[in-house]
């Protein structure tokens, strides 16, 4: 072998033995070992040391280069994702590519979260039921509720179409209730999924709600079992609730016990929670509230004694019974039956004294 | 010492007013971007899009109950030819963002009508630690990010914020502005009631907007107050209206001026698109002369109405399938997720093709 070529070899080895390594370390990638690095130019660095999520499209991750003593470096703009393959390559003229793939271990979490409870609690509900209530025990992830939550007929097939399905799903702040409601416009009177589909609920019949069991929560665990509620349904319900019909028992003066109202009808059971209010002499008076009883009794436990003399309970007309009908007006109105508000949209005042 | 001949002077005063116009136009122009403030946008989450004017871009956060105005800094008029094909925007989208397609949610699209580059709002995974960012495509598919961390911003915090109370929260199903106005349309989670806010832009410091409350009837009798989904702001007989789409399937008319702080306002029912139906999005546009709405629905396709004598289809009295305003079903348009209007001959949007990957592309108004 001529020494020219001989020479060309070991420089070629030599090359090879000196190529650079990808590392990737504390969520960082690094290139290190490439001679080249002092020709890194602002905006080159992407194009000699691209980083990509292995199973998607080829677009490099967003993020930010640097050259730190002779390591070329990216940090990404996200924290790498637990059971995401990440991929780093390295190409620049006459250097032999090179490919690193990384995983990043997924930690196997035993699945904790429940349904803790379902509102209304009743298993027997109006046929114009409108809402429902999903606590949960932990945070819940978005975007698959509707395909995560099923009503079942008697004979278990998934009834189609049932509830209204939202782009953006009805959660609360921290993920931990998720409301759902019927599709309005089969519940709604003269209406054309009415006419066509009919209500989604027919009285008489009984139906099962299943949250599966796959559904994963805000860490991506699944729940820890699949919860049903089976239901019975009762006649449709357009009323609207009737205060009158309330009955308050008062505590005694002295007493941290809590003054009751009961309600003949079940109500609906977050704004039970949020739209009554307990004030004396036109100011709030401090406490907490609790809904029991399936939702047909709402107590008011003060922060300090009750003192003798009167109290007011006042209720927002906003409060819906388990059909939306509001205490201001029914869910619908028939407008040819032209019936007479019940209330104005004002606060209702409910007065007791305390002896 | 340069002589000035009169000629030369006409033409320096032809100049000088000439400059002194475009100045007045450019800060009249100027003025709503001049209210936004720099800073970082703090948004818990990132919803429902709309352009106002000067590439001013409103988001809906229904998550931090207030609405966004975003200087996007985007006003170099567009040019070139009104093609866009992006195929799997999500799967690029989550691929520069370090994390799965099956890990982000694509919230909504909407179109610079100067640039014409598309805006998407993105959550950045489905959980606790779920991230709201803005992205946007240009007529090459190149997608960036929309920074938020200096912005030109301001926003306008939405009446029953969740500040102490932890459940209520109002979604934004839609936005739209006219006329120095943004609309929002909410729906409570708690609550089964419309909910719609008209709040003058500039945002002014306490300005929390007017929120009314409308009914739709259904064949003349029944009454209902109702959220509404999607809705687009429209002139009918140079009068603006709200034609709005509800969540029980109703689309209804109602006069702008009719919107007035504590009223109740009836909506007149014009079309009504049968069950098992949602509509997504809706834009209005002109075509031969002649304007149509377009929208897209979860299962009945893409329709298309016309507008023309919207003013004068009374309410619906009859039950029918197609009722009311006539439309037509776009044949080759399925799975429409989003749409929005692109420029004066094409819409964007955005369907769910083969495995579950989201393709962006223009497609001629039809």
């Amino acid at each position: 072998m001529p020494t020219g070529k001989l020479v060309n070899l070991f420089l070629l080895l030599f090359t090879l033995l000196a190529d650079p390594s990808i590392q990737l370390e504390n969520g960082t990638f690094k290139l290190a070992g490439w001679d080249g690095i002092s020709t890194i130019r602002t905006g080159s660095a992407a194009a000699v040391f691209p980083i990509y999520v292995d199973s998607e499209a080829p677009l490099q991750l967003l993020g930010t280069y640097a050259v730190e003593a002779g390591t070329l470096t990216f940090t990404p703009r996200f924290p790498l994702e637990p059971g995401v393959r990440y991929r780093a390559e390295f190409t620049a003229a006459n250097r032999a590519p090179i490919v690193a793939r990384f995983d990043i271990p997924k930690v196997e979490t035993e699945p904790t979260t429940v349904v803790e409870h379902v509102y209304p609690s009743r298993n027997r509900l109006p046929e114009n039921l409108l809402k429902l209530y999903f606590h949960f025990s932990a945070p819940m992830s978005r975007g698959e509720a509707y395909r995560r939550v099923h009503l079942l007929d008697q004979s278990g097939n998934v009834m189609p179409l049932t509830f209204l399905e939202l782009d953006e799903e009805l959660w609360d702040v921290e993920n931990r209730r998720l409301t759902i409601l019927f599709d309005p416009g089969r519940i709604k009177s003269g209406l054309v999924p009415h006419n066509e589909l009919g209500a989604p609920l027919e009285e008489g019949k009984s139906y099962t709600l299943v949250v599966d069991r796959d559904w994963a929560d805000g860490e991506g665990v699944p729940l820890k079992e699949e919860f049903r509620k089976t239901f019975s349904v009762g006649p449709a319900d357009g009323e609207s609730p009737d205060p009158d019909t309330w009955k308050i028992t008062a505590p005694k003066a002295g007493t941290r016990d809590a003054v009751s109202i009961d309600f003949p009808e079940p109500l609906d059971h977050a704004l039970l929670e949020r739209l009554l209010e307990l004030t004396r002499n036109n100011s709030r008076v401090a406490g907490s509230v609790r809904v029991d009883r399936e939702e047909t009794r709402w107590q008011f436990t003060p922060r300090d004694p009750w003192q003798a003399g009167d109290y007011t309970v006042l209720v927002e007309a906003q409060l819906e019974d388990l059909s939306g009908n509001g205490l201001d007006r029914p869910f619908e109105v028939d407008v040819f039956e032209k019936i007479t508000e019940r209330q104005s949209s004002e606060k209702i005042p409910l007065p007791f004294t305390v002896r | 010492m340069t002589k000035v001949n009169e000629g030369d002077s006409m033409k320096f005063r032809t100049l000088l007013i000439v400059c002194i116009t475009v100045l007045f136009a450019v800060s009249a122009q100027g003025q709503h971007r001049a209210s936004l403030k720099a800073g970082k946008a703090q948004l818990k989450s990132a919803g429902a899009l709309t352009f106002g004017p000067e590439g001013i871009l409103f988001v809906g956060d229904s998550a931090g109950g207030a609405v966004y105005a975003l200087d996007t800094n985007d006003q170099t008029a567009a040019t070139g030819a009104a093609k866009v094909e992006v195929a799997g925007l999500n799967s690029k989208i989550s691929a520069m963002l370090g994390t799965t397609a099956d890990q982000i949610l694509i919230n909504d699209v909407a179109v610079n009508p100067i640039s014409r580059k598309i805006y998407v709002s993105v959550s950045r995974g489905r959980g606790t630690a779920a991230v709201p960012l803005i992205m946007r495509v240009d007529a090459s598919g190149k997608i960036e990010e929309l920074a938020l961390q200096n912005i030109a911003h301001s926003s306008a915090a939405l009446p029953n914020t969740p500040t102490g109370e932890r459940q209520r929260l109002d979604t934004i199903t839609d936005l739209a502005f006219l006329k120095d106005v943004v609309y929002v349309a909410g729906l409570s989670n708690e609550e089964f009631s419309s909910n719609l806010r008209s709040i003058p832009f500039p945002f002014k410091q306490v300005e929390k907007g007017t929120s009314v409350q409308i009914y739709h009837g259904s064949h003349g009798q029944w009454e209902t107050n109702s959220p509404v989904r999607t809705f687009v702001a429209y002139e009918i007989g140079n009068k603006p209206h709200l034609i709005a789409a509800y969540t029980c399937t109703p689309i209804v008319k109602l006069p702008i001026e009719s919107l007035k702080p504590g009223s109740k306002v009836t909506g007149t029912t014009i079309a009504e698109l049968g069950a098992g139906n949602r509509p997504l999005d809706m834009i209005v546009y002109k075509k031969g002369g002649a304007e149509f709405i377009l929208m897209n629905n979860s299962s009945r396709g893409v329709m298309k109405m016309p507008t023309a004598k919207m003013e004068t289809y009374g309410p619906i009295t009859k039950p029918t399938d197609i009722a009311g305003l006539p439309y037509q079903t776009i044949a080759g348009l399925t799975g429409v997720e989003q749409l929005d209007a692109y420029d004066a001959t094409n819409a964007v949007i955005l369907a769910r093709g083969a495995g579950g990957m989201l393709d962006l592309k223009t497609v001629a108004l039809p």
